[in-house]
């Protein structure tokens, strides 16, 4: 079987292949959404799940440290943005800034507690720790709105100085979100591909023999958790700002597992871009069997079970089968 | 002043469900090093074959039907609780075959088919049993209440905990001491060893597999009298099981009864004293005792950890 | 349910096939409207839950929409046009809800949106709804913050709500039971309210709090607070346990007995909750909007219809889940024919301030859309498990009705800021 760190490292500039479809597509989504039957708000949604994903992938898959309870800081990041604009100023930056902020200091605490451990024992812990965010979420209902959620959340507009753009409107706010992601996800690559990354997947291959070359691994594994989780927050920003509220929900273990499930299902163990694809199966299917059927979950499910059964590495799995020279292990 | 003995006994008895509710899960974890997300699933259809078991409504028209009904609630009810988990153990076995593929690679895509399974056996349900909320019917032997100390509790409860005991020993007994538990407990961890023993490994698997969804349908049948019976039931299971597990430590049997008894009695004196803080002493137990036990409390090596 | 399934595609192709039929046998009554008035039909989106907690309360509610538009397409229509539903499940959960009615009204064109149980998915529906200016019946939510600080212009709320129900049950209780009160409280925002109003009930009335019990949400084993309750041994339990929490508690309590000492109060008791469960699992006092054996004009021939539109259904009479998802329904299309447009600002200013009658509602009393909140105020009844059923539907005793005056919530008139008129965008669906 492939894994990640059979691909070769690229180095140099990430503007590839798939990058560049990447990014073609995710520019003009909003010319062709409509055409081919979706509409733009789910855009908006795959757009900021690409980004939540694709952070959470450099812990799950490049790291190997399993996550479950993630949803927590896209939660905390989701909160924090609305707390911002309702008790501070309304404020785009101001207001981003601080979703990433209150993630990446979560993230950072919980890292503390978490960087040495491995395995499922990691796994459980962010269960824990996933759990006790959400239940506060819901018990400190005076500052988070409990099970109501935080409402009234607003989209304030985008300030460049010479232009002042009115995010209301879904696509323009797509454009946004989409710009941030095309931002964000090349950092990724380069960060991956990069002797960081490197690092990460001798970490996650033999972490006993990264730790005699001389590692200090737990710094590794403190930083990877703080940086996803950071984007988490950033993702989770933006989650609140497309609707224009936050709720407990996104942290609870159930939301958390979903993340997991659309990593596998792209085949985020086996490829960089394995997390968009999974995002972009995972809410288009749901989407449209959802519209066709009452029973949707049934197929749903039948369809991750028939994943597993023929291409368990995920769909960017078999990508890599239909072009064996790319990627074969070495 | 509250009155602490009542909450101790009522804690244990806590202790014993959640150990019921674990055990299923523990033992395909411990064993077979996947963790069954269907887990709930299963506990909740083993409930539902038991409901249908007890109702016999699907045999009305039959002729059958009336002479079922007519027999007396007791022996229709022993008949489900065997019944049920032995449904629920065909499910979990046909979810075995689906795993095979998986077997081998990233123990995960072994989460990533159970999660979808669970999606399947309760849309199933569903389909099957409706969404309404159902009533399990028990005899009324071990229904109703009793009094100790000038307090109530339920008889019902008692005769659940008795059951978690002996559940709980079966188990023990078919692991530790017999030679079918000592091939079980090698295949997990030495599966050359199964081999050259002269056991099918796939076999091996199957049968494990087939026994903790098994022992989940059983927890369904007997817990659902407590909580009540809907089509999601289950997504109370998974968490309680995922928690004793981690406190218990992977793959020791003792240490996830311990973990339950002291989840249950960390719900249990919470919920006397500072009951809005009931659900969340379990995760602080959780936290508490991996920090200072990196592997739980009885935990030995396991692939799971890398 | 193919016809609640329909993509744009599929329903141009339906429409046009339709329009074509109607010149030689129309499926429709009323051929000759549809004529005149073809042009599109008019789209009502079902936001109903179909999995997750709500799955089951969702399935009612949604069945109760759907008879009441298949009656008003029986009669041709809305302003002569058809109407058609869509249903997508907002999983109870209320991210999806916000995703679902952007979808609904983004891409599948509906001029309105129907349904909720869950407060967070009916909060989640209702911001989006407002964002667009689209009608929302958010008919099976009882928070009192939804017709409270989370109340919206385009929102219209159809249940009794925590508040409500508290009044019916207060001081009638007090002077039944006794006045030592034991507060059992889900610890979230729904549980909260419904414990303070009651708090506030018991200071007016001379009743007195003796304990406070919160309990998590998510609780599934009552046991220790069941032993606490015995040990404090108050006259009365106030019990806001809502969902399957709820479910939970009445089968615990029903094994012990304790169902009639101390007397409970449980704020409401949802019908497809409780259908078909032994009649111990329903201990205590518990209010209701409706109930099938209600001993007035068009109730049985109400139940009649059910009967004949739902033959297969588990669910063998309406509860008051389906009934407010109908009336809620119902009265929208009257409002729209009243309105004589499909115009959002029109139909809401027909809807705002609406009075029904007693009789139109199968109530005791007339009732009220509230033109402050957005609430229906309508009678509330308390009822407590039937000690005489004639069948095994007839689980309920209705004891107390109260008019809708007496139970109002008026809390809720300084806690709701309706937007302006002019800040709601306008159309015509």
């Amino acid at each position: 079987m492939i894994t990640l760190s059979d691909l070769p490292a690229k180095g140099g500039s990430p503007l590839t292949w798939p990058m560049g479809i990447f990014l073609l597509g995710l520019a003009t989504a909003p010319f062709w959404l409509g055409p081919i039957g979706l509409y733009q708000y789910l855009g908006i949604e795959i757009a900021i799940w690409i980004l939540y994903a694709m952070g959470f992938n450099l812990l799950f898959g490049y790291m190997g440290l399993h996550s479950f309870g993630h949803g927590a800081y896209l939660g905390v990041g989701a909160y924090a943005f609305g707390l911002f604009q309702l008790h501070v100023a309304t404020s785009l930056w101001g207001g981003l800034l601080a979703a990433v902020l209150a993630a990446t200091l979560a993230g950072a605490l919980v890292g503390l507690f978490l960087a040495h451990r491995r395995g499922i024992y990691f796994a459980l812990l962010t269960i824990a720790f996933g759990q006790v965010f959400w239940f506060s979420a819901i018990k400190l209902h005076a500052v988070t709105g409990g099970e109501d959620g935080l409402l009234g959340i607003p989209r304030p507009p985008l300030e460049l100085g010479f232009a002042r753009i009115d995010l209301n409107d879904n696509a323009a706010f797509y454009w946004f979100v989409a710009a941030l992601v095309a931002l964000v996800v090349p950092l990724l690559w380069r960060l991956v591909n990069a002797p960081f990354g490197r690092v990460l997947q001798a970490i996650r291959q033999n972490e006993l023999r990264a730790r005699f070359v001389g590692y200090e691994v737990w710094r590794f594994k403190w930083a990877t958790f703080t940086l996803s989780a950071a984007t988490a927050g950033l993702a989770g920003g933006l989650f609140a700002m497309a609707q224009e509220s936050a709720y407990p929900d996104v942290m609870s273990l159930h939301q958390s597992g979903l993340i997991v499930m659309m990593v596998l299902v792209g085949g985020g163990l086996v490829s960089f871009w394995g997390p968009v694809l999974g995002v972009i199966l995972y809410f288009i299917a749901r989407d449209v069997l959802g519209g066709l059927t009452e029973t949707w979950l049934l197929w749903y499910g039948l369809m991750f079970v028939v994943m597993v059964m023929v291409r368990p590495e995920g769909l960017a799995g078999l990508v890599h089968v239909l072009r064996p020279g790319k990627g074969r292990a070495r | 002043m509250l009155n602490l003995v009542p909450h101790l006994v009522n804690g244990l008895t806590l202790g014993l469900l959640f150990a019921l509710i674990a055990l299923g899960f523990t033992l395909i974890v411990g064993v077979m090093e996947v963790i069954n997300l269907a887990h709930g699933s299963l506990f909740a259809l083993g409930a539902y074959f038991a409901l249908s078991t007890i109702g016999g409504d699907w045999l009305a028209g039959t002729g059958l039907g009336a002479w079922w009904q007519g027999l007396p609630l007791w022996s229709r009810y022993v008949l489900a609780l065997a019944i049920g988990p032995v449904l629920a153990g065909a499910a979990g076995m046909v979810l075995e075959l689906c795993l095979r593929p998986a077997y081998g690679k990233a123990p995960l895509y072994g989460l990533l088919l159970t999660f979808g399974a669970a999606l399947v056996i309760e849309e199933l349900i569903h389909l099957g049993w409706g969404t309404g909320e159902q009533h399990l019917e028990v005899p009324q032997a071990i229904n109703g209440a009793f009094l100790m100390g000038g307090l109530i509790f339920s008889k019902y409860k008692f005769f659940a905990a008795g059951f978690a005991i002996l559940a709980i020993l079966a188990v023990w007994l078919l692991l530790e001491r017999t030679p079918y538990g000592a091939v079980i407990k090698a295949g997990a961890h030495d599966s050359e060893m199964v081999r050259a023993l002269g056991y099918d490994l796939a076999t091996l698997r199957l049968l494990v597999f087939g026994f903790g969804a098994a022992l989940a349908g059983l927890a369904g049948v007997i817990m659902v009298p407590i909580w009540g019976l809907r089509p999601h039931v289950g997504i109370d299971v998974v968490i309680p099981a995922f928690l004793i597990i981690a406190i218990g430590g992977v793959g020791s049997f003792w240490g996830a009864v311990l973990a339950a008894l002291l989840v249950g009695l960390a719900v249990g004196i919470t919920g006397a004293y500072a009951p809005a803080w009931a659900t969340m002493s379990m995760y602080i137990l959780l936290i508490l005792i991996l920090g200072f036990r990196a592997r739980g409390l009885l935990g030995r090596k396991s692939a799971l950890e890398s | 349910m193919a016809r609640s399934t329909l993509t744009r595609r599929g329903l141009l192709g339906t429409t046009a096939a339709a329009g074509g039929l109607s010149v030689v046998n129309g499926p429709w009554r009323h051929n000759r409207v549809w004529a005149q008035a073809s042009d599109k039909p008019i789209r009502i989106g079902l936001t109903s839950d179909a999995s997750g907690q709500y799955a089951n309360s969702g399935a009612s509610d949604r069945r109760g929409m759907i008879m009441a538009i298949d009656e008003a397409n029986a009669k041709g229509g809305v302003l002569g046009r058809r109407i058609e539903h869509i249903h997508l499940d907002t999983e109870t959960t209320p991210a999806t809800g916000s995703r679902v009615a952007e979808r609904m009204i983004t891409r599948e064109e509906c001029g309105f949106l129907v349904g909720a149980v869950s407060s967070g998915v009916a909060n989640a529906i209702s911001q989006v709804a407002q964002k667009y200016g689209v009608i929302y019946m958010n008919t099976n939510s009882s928070s009192p913050s939804e017709s409270g600080e989370n109340c919206h212009r385009v929102k219209f709320v159809w249940d009794g709500n925590g508040t409500n129900f508290a009044k019916a049950a207060v001081k009638n209780s007090i002077d039944r039971f006794g006045k030592s009160w034991l507060l059992l409280t889900n610890d979230y925002v729904w549980g909260h309210e419904t414990a303070a109003s009651t708090r506030a009930l018991l200071a007016e009335y001379g009743g007195e709090v003796a304990d406070e019990i919160l309990v998590p949400q998510g609780t599934r084993d009552f046991s220790a607070a069941l032993l606490s309750i015995q040990q404090a041994n108050p006259d009365v339990v106030a019990a806001a346990v809502g969902g399957d929490d709820q479910k939970a508690l009445r089968q615990q309590v029903a094994q012990l007995g304790m169902g009639s000492k101390p007397a409970w109060i449980n704020n409401q008791q949802d019908w497809p909750d409780v259908y078909g469960l032994p009649l111990d699992n329903l201990f205590g006092v518990f209010g209701t909007t409706w109930y099938y054996k209600l001993d007035l004009p068009g109730v049985a021939e109400f139940v009649q219809r059910y009967q004949a539109a739902y033959p297969d259904t588990s669910m063998r009479v309406p509860g008051n889940v389906f009934y407010n998802g109908y009336m809620a329904t119902r009265e929208l299309l009257a409002a729209i024919e009243r309105a004589g447009t499909t115009n959002n600002i029109a139909v809401i200013k027909q809807l705002e301030g609406l009075k029904m009658s007693a009789e139109s509602r199968m109530q005791t009393y007339d009732a009220m859309i509230d033109p402050v909140t957005h609430q229906v105020q309508q009678t509330i009844y308390l009822a407590t498990a039937n000690p005489a059923p004639v069948d095994e539907n007839d689980m309920f005793e209705i004891l107390t009705e109260s008019p809708p005056d007496a139970v109002r919530d008026t809390a809720a008139d300084t806690a709701c800021k309706l937007e302006s008129y002019e800040d709601t965008p306008s159309f015509d669906a």
